[in-house]
């Protein structure tokens, strides 16, 4: 039953939007968590890729052919399979963007792959994703990784040399909720400190829906740990900036990995005098220097005109330019098979500072984009300011945490 | 040995928390005899009315116990009345799903109405910090406290003296025995059912100060309150009283001392072992005795 | 007993009957309306369309496999996903480790999770109603939790990633149309599967444990047993079903494989389509799915929880206007009219009903010695000393005034209650001695008791319930079918043998308990108060009955109040008072004995009539 609905959408969608133009258009797939509970970011995001698509089709659209956005919603791993297999199958998308969620990443990969589709990822994390030698699958955003390691580098490159110490003498403690976000960020994040001979004295996991973090901030605050490094949601971050100020636990500096630590809602829940000073490594937000970032200001524009609200975080924005780079490599290709997109792909070589979000392009043979990094940015006086790597910092790094 | 200490005081006024939650389960679980799966969502319902009417009314979550109070009182007695009455003669099974279909409608209620975000009333009295002898306390937590010593004396005191009380303590030993002495067994459940949904709406007047809000926030305390309501014994509230307690430092003292993401393990492991070994629950409260 | 071993099993009993089955309008509507499932995707040839009906197939087969567990024992387990997971990871650590088939790991998940079952099960099973449920999600969490704990086993919440080698040999198809064919030969794996044991003794067997746990051992019924067939036989479906699903999803992670949800759903199907019934669980899936679907597709878009909010509520307008589920509102309606097809209705095969056990032995030698036996509850002694000898053969009468604890006596003689000291012996059919343990055992020794408040399996009809006891000694339904006709016939019950239990005037109760006791075809026949509530005819026909039942060489004990019958039918009176024996002997003699007309009239109207 669910096929008719989704074909009589798409016939409608498909009759209003290009009656004229029915035989030139390209059909892409979008495939986001629309509802559920990620719906709030999966909608985001896919307002990054709803921008670049209405403006490459006010110019002109795709070498003159209308690009006509196919939305594809799943919940859980089965249901994009489901969603994976209808884009593919009955709508017959030229590639599918995506995802926001990692596991809803890697089912639908699997299937685009086997269907021969390219897949494009735009705001997923999880490694896996395109180390699995997918040869369609490809991805602009920064890895899991790459958020663990710019964590851990920001102690020894950015905090140690603020409060004027030895990066060896902080002890470092990690702590994390345990879905899949947490497990693989924190375990890339051991990885690194270890390389980088910084001395880890905590791990400690706990579940996302937990009320209390006592006993966590009791074990960091026994170990003496000067840094933390948390991955979190929104509940879980709130919780803890209250009981670390219950408790007097007072490290020298607390570093987020997004999630709860990018959104206004925590900042207001904890009280801006209380998140003060706290870091967090994310996607670019909007408070970047817009001579590293050319084209922030103008997305934050258009996504203004367009929603009638500002950005309500930064997914918009990676899924804004991955999706252009995308766009850009199928302009560029002959035609719009696979091979040829992924040639194409392979070819693209954008130096950093040259996209919207401050990043290069350079896609490896696995699909990943290299010159990629998430920054590192601080709440100061209730904003979240870049302040790391320092072209494109709008504020200097400041130390301490909370008004404690 | 300061951690200790500071563990077990916490641990304390965790399980203040989870008591006067479970008090309210384990009047609907022992008495009316049904597995509330939405119980969570009452709560849930609470502190979002509790939150309303701090923001426009600029009411305090402690004068909001009131309306708040009433208000789930109202909420529990209808669901007795016009979901759970018409299925008490109907197969367990089905009442359970009547609660699941509920839960599932109110939490996504709340997210249409209000979204996925967070919603957080900032109260600075509940959240000043108390030092005694260097384990701090937080206001809010001591009257969380009271409230649970006050609540349980209060159900006792009622139980013990009024009419109404002794009707639901002869209808919780013996339904059709309660029905020969003349107790109107329907109504009896309408108001125990209110009451235990009272009970969360006290629960939510104290817990917003300490928790923001969000759909899913009653999912973070139901499992939890219904391994208290086993561990106490199903029907005794000072089983479910002491069975908050010890879960309360269980979480506590596990979360230091073996893992924080495997305290949940240790108290669903405890939950196992009592209804197998002890199902009569920890303290032989069960059963009969009130 | 593997699910393996259970489906040839079933397969074989479907081939020697199989002909006459397809003639039946209710096995080739079935399956018409189950080859839809192939023939829709077919014809419509969607990649898309084939994914939902791969999901159908999935959530059915996985319904139909809980309702093993949840409808036929009626134990509410909503922790079912804890198998689908296993199976799921069983199959996937097997691949990445030691690159074994799914094919073959999908069997070592599902007899792994078998071992589960018995392990959560048999703990688990004394717990009633809500407790038992409330133990399955504990579990379920506990598993889920160290899952995501031991990040080395499972790969943690980041999951594991099934690699993508083509081919039948690994089960992942570019042409999707093949994971339709595996998902609906499991659908059809796990409905003839519980079809054949809704049609089996260990399906009367459920039912009957789950209606009445005491009457259930009265026939010989071990509970926990049947309990935990079941439960290994759901469990290693589900697992087989997770397996599968978790290739066709070629990605696991702990939230999903574990999921509380997914175990509610299917439960909820099952409970939508109809608790306990071969077609309901599949009946609520293809309802649901579809409702679900929709309102995902139509209401998602539009407002953020607006679907879930009206998906719930139709769930409790669902669970209040239809609290039979689909079957149990429409089933009966449903099936009259497929009936009225070609080959309907249904057939009495005339068949002959089988041998009945012999009773051997020697009359008038002791068949069941009960000595010195003490019954204490608490403070109160319900039995005191009592020691009571049967001899082969004879019909003993207990009497005694109300509360001289011969329930008590009988209990303990039939296997109920554990007699605080003292010891129960009876004759075995190889002429030894033993002392059993457990009711069910002395019932499969040949102590058939019936009870003094009646233990009818209500939605059972008549002729099942008599065929609860026959399956003891006739395993074969047919037999046991043909057997419980005989017993019907001699009580008296054959004209009502299709009416369900429930409906029945509590005589015919009465005379239902005797016929399930001694369909049990029992050596020792333990009658307590079955003239109770009986008319002046019908005391007259029980008399005659129990007279006949003697005459085939039953050894017969009865407690009845009815002394007129008792004195004419026993052979030998026992009195009991106060927990004691205070006489026994001939009829003649006991009525005349001074402390009998004390127990029962009082000292003073003894005294009064100088006695």
């Amino acid at each position: 039953m669910r096929l008719f609905v989704k074909v009589a959408l798409a016939t409608g969608l498909a009759l209003g939007a290009s009656q004229a133009s029915a035989q030139q258009a390209v059909k892409v797939g979008a495939l986001y968590p629309f509802s559920g509970g990620l719906a709030l970011l999966g909608d985001e995001s896919f307002r990054g890729l709803e921008i670049a698509v209405e403006e490459r089709n006010a110019a002109g659209g795709l070498n003159g052919k209308k690009i006509e956005l196919v939305r594809g919603d799943a919940v859980d791993p089965n249901q994009a399979v489901g969603e994976a297999r209808r884009l593919t199958s009955v709508e017959k998308v030229s590639a599918i963007f995506g995802t926001y969620s990692s596991s809803l990443a890697i089912a639908a990969t699997q299937v685009a792959q086997l269907a021969g589709v390219p897949y494009f990822e735009l705001g997923a994390i999880s490694d896996p994703i395109t180390e699995r030698g997918l040869k369609y699958v490809f991805r602009t955003n920064p890895t899991s990784k790459d958020f663990a390691n710019r964590m851990v580098d920001s102690v020894v490159e950015a905090v140690a040399p603020a409060l004027n110490l030895d990066p060896k003498t902080l002890k470092i403690g990690i702590i994390h909720e345990d879905s899949l976000y947490g497990q693989t960020v924190s375990a890339f994040q051991q990885t690194r400190a270890k390389e980088k001979g910084l001395n880890l004295v905590e791990t400690l996991p706990y579940s996302a829906k937990s009320v209390d973090l006592t006993p966590v901030i009791l074990r960091l605050k026994s170990a003496g740990v000067d840094v933390v490094l948390q991955t979190s949601y929104q509940n879980d971050t709130v919780l803890f900036f209250r009981q670390m100020k219950d408790q007097g636990f007072k490290p020298k500096a607390v570093i987020g990995a997004g999630g709860g630590y990018s959104t206004r809602d925590t900042a207001q829940a904890v009280g801006n005098e209380n998140i003060e000073g706290a870091l967090n490594v994310d996607f670019p937000q909007y408070r970047t220097n817009p001579q590293a970032a050319p084209g922030i200001d103008e997305f934050v524009k258009k996504y203004q005109a367009k929603y009638g609200i500002a950005p309500r975080s930064g997914h918009s924005l990676t899924n804004y330019m991955g999706a252009n780079v995308f766009l850009d490599a199928m302009a560029a290709s002959k035609d719009l098979k696979a091979d040829t997109i992924r040639e194409s792909l392979l070819k693209v070589d954008v130096p950093l500072g040259k996209t919207a979000t401050g990043w290069g392009v350079k896609f490896d043979e696995k699909g990943q984009n290299t010159r990629v990094s998430p920054f590192l940015m601080q709440w100061q006086g209730g904003e979240l300011v870049t302040v790391f790597p320092p072209e494109a910092a709008v504020a200097k790094l400041k130390t301490g945490v909370g008004s404690n | 040995m300061d951690v200790l200490v500071q563990l077990i005081l916490n641990g304390i006024l965790l399980g203040s928390m989870y008591a006067i939650i479970s008090v309210g389960l384990t009047l609907i679980f022992g008495i009316v005899r049904v597995v509330n799966f939405a119980h969570g969502e009452f709560l849930m319902v609470g502190m979002y009315a509790v939150y309303l009417l701090g923001t426009h009314l600029g009411l305090n979550p402690y004068v909001s116990i009131v309306p708040v109070v009433i208000l789930l009182f109202v909420l529990g007695a209808l669901v007795q009345r016009f979901i759970i009455q018409p299925l008490l003669g109907a197969d367990e099974h089905i009442q359970i799903f009547a609660t699941v279909g509920l839960s599932t409608a109110l939490v996504n209620l709340a997210l249409l109405v209000f979204g996925a975000d967070l919603y957080s009333l900032t109260v600075p009295s509940a959240r000043q910090a108390i030092s005694v002898g260097g384990n701090t306390m937080l206001v809010g937590q001591i009257v969380m406290f009271i409230c649970a010593v006050v609540l349980v004396a209060g159900l006792h005191f009622f139980m013990q003296t009024t009419a109404l009380g002794r009707a639901i303590r002869a209808t919780a030993q013996n339904r059709n025995a309660a029905l020969l002495m003349g107790v109107r067994v329907d109504r009896v459940y309408v108001f125990t059912f209110g009451l235990g949904a009272a009970c969360v709406g006290l629960a939510s007047a104290l817990l917003i100060p300490l928790y923001p809000v969000t759909p899913t926030i009653g999912t973070y305390f139901v499992l939890t309150a219904f391994v208290v309501v086993v561990l106490g014994g199903m029907r005794s509230i000072y089983g479910a009283f002491a069975g908050a307690m010890i879960i309360g430092i269980v979480d506590s003292l596990s979360g230091y001392y073996i893992a924080p993401d495997l305290k949940e393990v240790v108290y669903f492991a405890i939950f196992i072992l009592i209804l197998i070994f002890k199902p009569t629950g920890l303290f032989g409260f069960g059963r009969g005795t009130e | 007993m593997t699910a393996k071993a259970i489906s040839s099993a079933a397969t074989s009993q479907k081939r020697s009957s199989f002909l006459t089955q397809l003639a039946n309008p209710r096995v080739y509507c079935a399956l018409l309306a189950l080859s839809l499932i192939l023939i829709v995707p077919a014809v419509i040839d969607s990649p898309f369309v084939v994914h939902v009906f791969v999901t159908i197939c999935v959530f059915a087969a996985l319904s139909t496999a809980w309702n093993i567990v949840g409808g036929y024992a009626g134990q509410l387990s909503l922790g079912h996903t804890v198998f689908y997971g296993i199976g799921g990871y069983t199959t996937a650590l097997l691949i990445q480790h030691f690159g074994i088939s799914p094919w073959l790991g999908m069997w070592a998940g599902a007899a792994l999770s078998a071992l589960v079952g018995i392990g959560i099960g048999y703990p688990c099973f004394r717990l009633r109603g809500p407790f038992f449920s409330l133990a399955t999600i504990a579990f379920l969490e506990v598993v889920r939790l160290l899952s995501i704990h031991f990040t080395g086993v499972t790969g943690g919440a980041a999951g594991l990633i099934v690699p993508l080698n083509l081919g039948w040999a690994w089960m992942i198809f570019e042409d999707k149309f093949n994971y339709l064919y595996i998902a609906f030969g499991l659908l059809l794996l796990t409905l003839i599967v519980s079809w054949a044991i809704r049609n089996s003794r260990l399906g009367f067997y459920l039912t009957a444990v789950r209606e009445r746990e005491d009457a259930a051992l009265a026939a010989g019924v071990n509970n926990t047993n049947v309990k935990l067939k079941a439960v290994m036989i759901s469990a290693a479906l589900t697992s087989l079903v997770g397996s599968f699903h978790a290739m066709y999803m070629t990605f696991l992670e702990p939230a999903t494989m574990f999921s509380l949800a997914t175990s509610i759903e299917i439960a909820m199907f099952s409970l939508i389509g109809g608790l306990g019934t071969v077609v309901g669980p599949l009946l609520g899936t293809v309802l649901v799915v579809p409702i679900a679907e929709l309102a995902r597709g139509w209401l998602g878009a539009s407002a953020n929880g607006l679907h879930g909010f009206v998906y719930g509520t139709v769930l409790v307008i669902i669970t209040l206007t239809l609290p039979g589920g689909l079957v149990g509102t429409f089933g009966n309606r449903v099936g009259g009219w497929i009936d009225r097809l070609p080959g309907g209705g249904r057939r009495d095969d005339g068949r002959e009903a089988p041998a009945q056990r012999p009773i051997t032995g020697e009359p008038v030698k002791p068949i069941l010695e009960a000595k010195n036996l003490v019954m204490k509850f608490g403070g109160l002694t319900a039995t005191d000393n009592v020691s009571v000898t049967l001899l082969r053969g004879e019909i003993l009468g207990i009497i005694g005034p109300n509360g001289a604890g011969k329930t008590t006596l009988f209990s303990q003689i039939s296997g109920f209650l554990q007699p605080t000291s003292g010891t129960v012996g009876i004759v075995g059919p190889d002429g030894s001695m033993t002392s059993p343990t457990s009711a069910d055992e002395f019932a499969r020794l040949g102590v058939g008791r019936t009870f003094q408040i009646v233990q009818p399996f209500g939605k059972l009809t008549v002729l099942e319930n008599i065929m609860v006891g026959a399956f003891m000694r006739h395993p074969k339904v047919d037999d046991a079918r043909a057997a419980a006709l005989r017993v019907a016939r001699l009580v008296g019950l054959d004209d009502i043998k299709d009416v369900e239990a429930r409906n029945l005037p509590i005589g015919g109760l009465k005379r239902l308990e005797v016929a399930r006791t001694l369909a049990t075809e029992p050596s020792i026949l333990l009658l307590d108060e079955v003239m109770a509530g009986q008319s002046q005819s019908d005391t007259q026909k029980m008399v005659n009955l129990v007279r006949t039942i003697r005459d085939t060489g039953v050894t017969v004990i009865a407690i009845e109040h009815n002394m007129q019958a008792i004195m004419s039918l026993s052979d030998r009176i026992v009195v009991i008072d106060s927990g004691r024996v205070i006489a026994q002997g001939n009829p003649q003699e006991v009525v005349k004995d001074r402390r009998v007309i004390e127990a029962y009239l009082g000292e003073d109207f003894v005294d009064a009539q100088g006695i």
